[in-house]
């Protein structure tokens, strides 16, 4: 009963949406504030929510990705749609502002009408007009993870310029990933002394007797509501990122402790309601909620996937609001009798220039941006290509750091010279429009690491082959409870064939560093950064961004033909190379 | 030398074939069929998965050196005998076996276990009926990681 209700106001709630977008698809900008607040409000109690703002305070562009490479049994599914599949399966209007936002089709023409997205004042607004609508005592607002890092403000200020806006805000809940990045001992003090939000974490364990480091969950009450949050930090940070960050505290995804929290919060606290705030990853998140009963939303964060309408699974809703702030959620719930009857739902574009600025959020940005203005602003060159970073197997942006580590190490001999330089498959990073100066911050933006360090090393062909095949598996494997994910490295120098759905190990194929088929037992010269060190390995005296600054200043015209650079070839999935400039 | 060289050849040409048909199970055993027959007595295909039986262990391990597993079952611990622990691709399958008594109170084991690579991991308990039940679950150890 309750859930054909539920069903019905869901579904009337997209027809709503549906509706709204139609009068300015294709249309010119004059779009309104109020047009992109406009929310028939719902029930007794909103959830207003952002997850992956990477560290963006200042509006940017932000392209979705061109591909996302599904192993067979997930093709299709939220997580892996893109282009006009991402469209048609979501009904949205080509040319719309959710077309832009929420999809490659036509990026570089939108971009243009419709211009940059996020912004930490253009948030604030946002959430604090929705507050202000609903009143305090009925909304919660949380963030999904890496909030306060990779980016050049989060590194310049280990984060503490976002941690001031969260504070600013009003965030109440938050979990983690990248965050931890900091140094365990300033992650501690933010969460600890900082951050005003609750760091909430079901997953975090101290080794070896798993003894919680945080709050697993938290039990508020908002307006008669009695609502339990679990916390989820992304479950595999300790292997995704250097263990330094993350000594002695254990990861994971743990369906049964999950289950139990659940149970917990339904039958000692007796909440009416149960939100899991996760970094997990939509993928995950939808497998993991098949195992798991009684979650009633899920607010997925880490894989930067945009659900213009909730994911069900059973009784579950699971939401994904995007990244690097081009979206606020909102979800307006009807919950009584201890039960969740039905939803309102809606992901509100960021457009930084149709939303006005939040002048105390504005005031701060400045604040904490004014020691570094002079850095950050220095123009290093000129784009000619769209620089984007999100695609499952190749990016420009990366591109262009195989060149930059190609061109920083020419090669002490002539015998010798750079084979093979690995750029991370991370999901974060600007993207810059085809004749867009380059600046310091956009490099910084990309490349936001706290280890930029680049190590140069020898690796036999045959080891090297094993750990893309291992990184390959972590995207690939086609139960996400097995994925970490992120995208695969992209290699530069190499190319390679990759068939998706093959097993562990025999992904990747026909591999040919510099032209010459692999040799398995040859010692090649690989560059690296952005992983766990290895060992024994001095790292560069020049980090990966002053190796690219450098070389982004030397070139000056930066250009990069897709068709050309593309070095791999899938061969059992499409593989798009156009959206962006259709 | 030629004919010295084929004589061998031939020797080990005959061994091989003489050999071949009585070997063949033995050959076709896989490291961790022999260790299940050899200790549990009985071959793996007759021990049947349960979920009467269950294995907790990541998904990915944060540290191949380290895994933590935990297995557990409801079964009364009266009626079950002997645990015994197995990592498939272990350069040995058999990690441990654990005598069970009453004074237990209940089936639950918690270990760390060491994993040269991605395996499934085994855990198999004998019955007090003679017969045994099993649960597995496939452990990913990875080196390499890209958030």
């Amino acid at each position: 009963m309750s859930l054909s209700r539920r069903d019905f106001i869901g579904v009337s709630a997209l027809g709503l949406s549906a509706l709204t977008l139609a009068p300015y698809a294709f249309a010119r900008k004059p779009l309104s504030f109020e047009k992109l607040m406009e929310f028939k409000p719902h029930g007794n109690l909103t959830l207003v929510f952002t997850s992956d703002i990477h560290g963006h305070l200042k509006p940017l562009y932000f392209a979705e990705p061109m591909n996302l490479l599904a192993p067979e049994p997930l093709r299709g599914t939220p997580g892996y749609l893109t282009g006009m599949d991402f469209l048609k399966y979501y009904n949205i209007k080509p040319g719309s502002v959710e077309a832009y936002t929420g999809s490659c089709v036509s990026f570089i023409k939108l971009a243009k009408l419709y211009g940059k997205t996020g912004g930490a004042p253009q948030m604030a607004t946002i959430i604090r007009a929705i507050i202000e609508e609903r009143g305090k005592d009925k909304c919660i607002v949380l963030d999904g993870g890496d909030t306060w890092v990779t980016s050049g403000i989060a590194v310049k200020t280990d984060g503490m310029a976002i941690v001031d806006w969260l504070n600013y805000v009003g965030y109440e809940y938050i979990v983690a990933h990248w965050d931890v990045t900091v140094g365990k001992e300033k992650f501690l003090d933010i969460v600890k002394n900082k951050l005003k939000a609750k760091f909430i974490s079901y997953n975090i364990t101290e080794e070896p007797f798993g003894e919680l480091v945080f709050p697993p969950y938290d039990v508020i009450e908002k307006n008669g509501v009695k609502v339990g949050i679990i916390g989820s930090s992304f479950p595999f940070t300790p292997i995704a990122n250097p263990r330094k960050f993350t000594e002695g505290w254990s990861f994971g995804v743990r369906p049964e402790e999950l289950q139990k929290y659940v149970k917990e919060l339904r039958e000692k606290h007796k909440v009416d309601l149960v939100i899991l705030l996760s970094h997990d990853g939509l993928p995950l998140d939808i497998a993991l909620m098949k195992q798991v009963k009684g979650i009633d939303i899920v607010i997925s964060g880490h894989t930067h996937d945009v659900t213009p309408t909730p994911v069900r699974v059973g009784d579950t809703l699971i939401v994904s609001p995007g990244s690097h702030g081009k979206f606020v959620g909102r979800m307006d719930l009807e919950v009584r009798n201890g039960k969740l009857q039905s939803y309102r739902f809606k992901l509100i574009p960021v457009l930084s220039e149709v939303v006005p600025e939040d002048k105390g959020a504005k005031k701060l940005v400045e604040k904490w941006y004014k020691p570094y203005e002079k850095e950050f602003n220095e123009v290093i060159g000129t784009t000619h290509t769209l620089l984007y970073k999100r695609d499952t197997v190749f990016s420009t942006w990366d591109r262009l750091i195989g060149e930059a580590l190609e061109d920083y190490y020419h090669g002490v001999d002539a015998v010798m010279s750079l084979d093979v330089g690995t750029s991370p498959g991370f999901r974060w990073g600007t993207t810059l429009l085809p004749g867009q100066k380059i600046k310091v911050e956009d490099v910084y933006d990309v490349l936001g690491l706290t280890y930029p360090e680049v190590y140069i090393m020898k690796r036999k062909g045959k080891d090297l082959l094993a750990l893309w095949e291992d990184v390959a598996d972590n995207v690939f494997n086609p139960n996400p409870l097995y994925q970490q994910g992120g995208d695969m490295s992209r290699i530069y120098g190499v190319e390679y064939e990759l068939k998706i759905n093959a097993k562990q190990g025999e992904r990747i194929r026909n591999v040919r560093i510099k032209g010459k088929p692999l040799e398995p037992e040859k010692e090649y010269v690989v560059a690296v950064y952005g992983g766990p060190p290895p060992m024994g390995v001095e790292p560069e005296k020049k980090n990966i961004r002053e190796i690219v600054v450098d070389y982004i200043r030397k070139k000056k015209e930066i250009h990069i033909d897709v068709k050309k650079a593309l070095n791999v070839k899938v061969l059992d999935h499409p593989y798009n190379i156009d959206c962006y400039w259709r | 030398m030629d004919r010295r060289r084929f004589l061998t050849l031939s020797a080990v040409a005959m061994v091989g074939l003489t050999a071949l048909p009585a070997l063949k199970p033995a050959f076709g055993a896989s490291k961790l069929e022999e260790e299940v027959q050899k200790r549990l007595g009985v071959a793996l295909s007759q021990v049947k998965e349960s979920p009467e039986v269950k294995l907790t262990a990541p998904t990915i391990a944060e540290s191949g050196a380290n895994v933590p597993i935990t297995v557990e079952s409801d079964i009364p611990i009266d009626k079950v005998e002997q645990l015994w622990i197995f990592v498939d691709k272990n350069p040995s399958p058999w990690i441990t076996d654990v005598k069970l008594t009453p004074m237990n109170g209940r089936v639950f084991f918690s270990t760390r276990i060491k994993m040269g690579e991605t395996s499934n991991v085994r855990a198999i308990l004998k019955l007090k009926d003679g017969s045994f039940v099993m649960a597995t679950k496939e452990v990913k150890v990875t080196a390499g990681g890209c958030g």
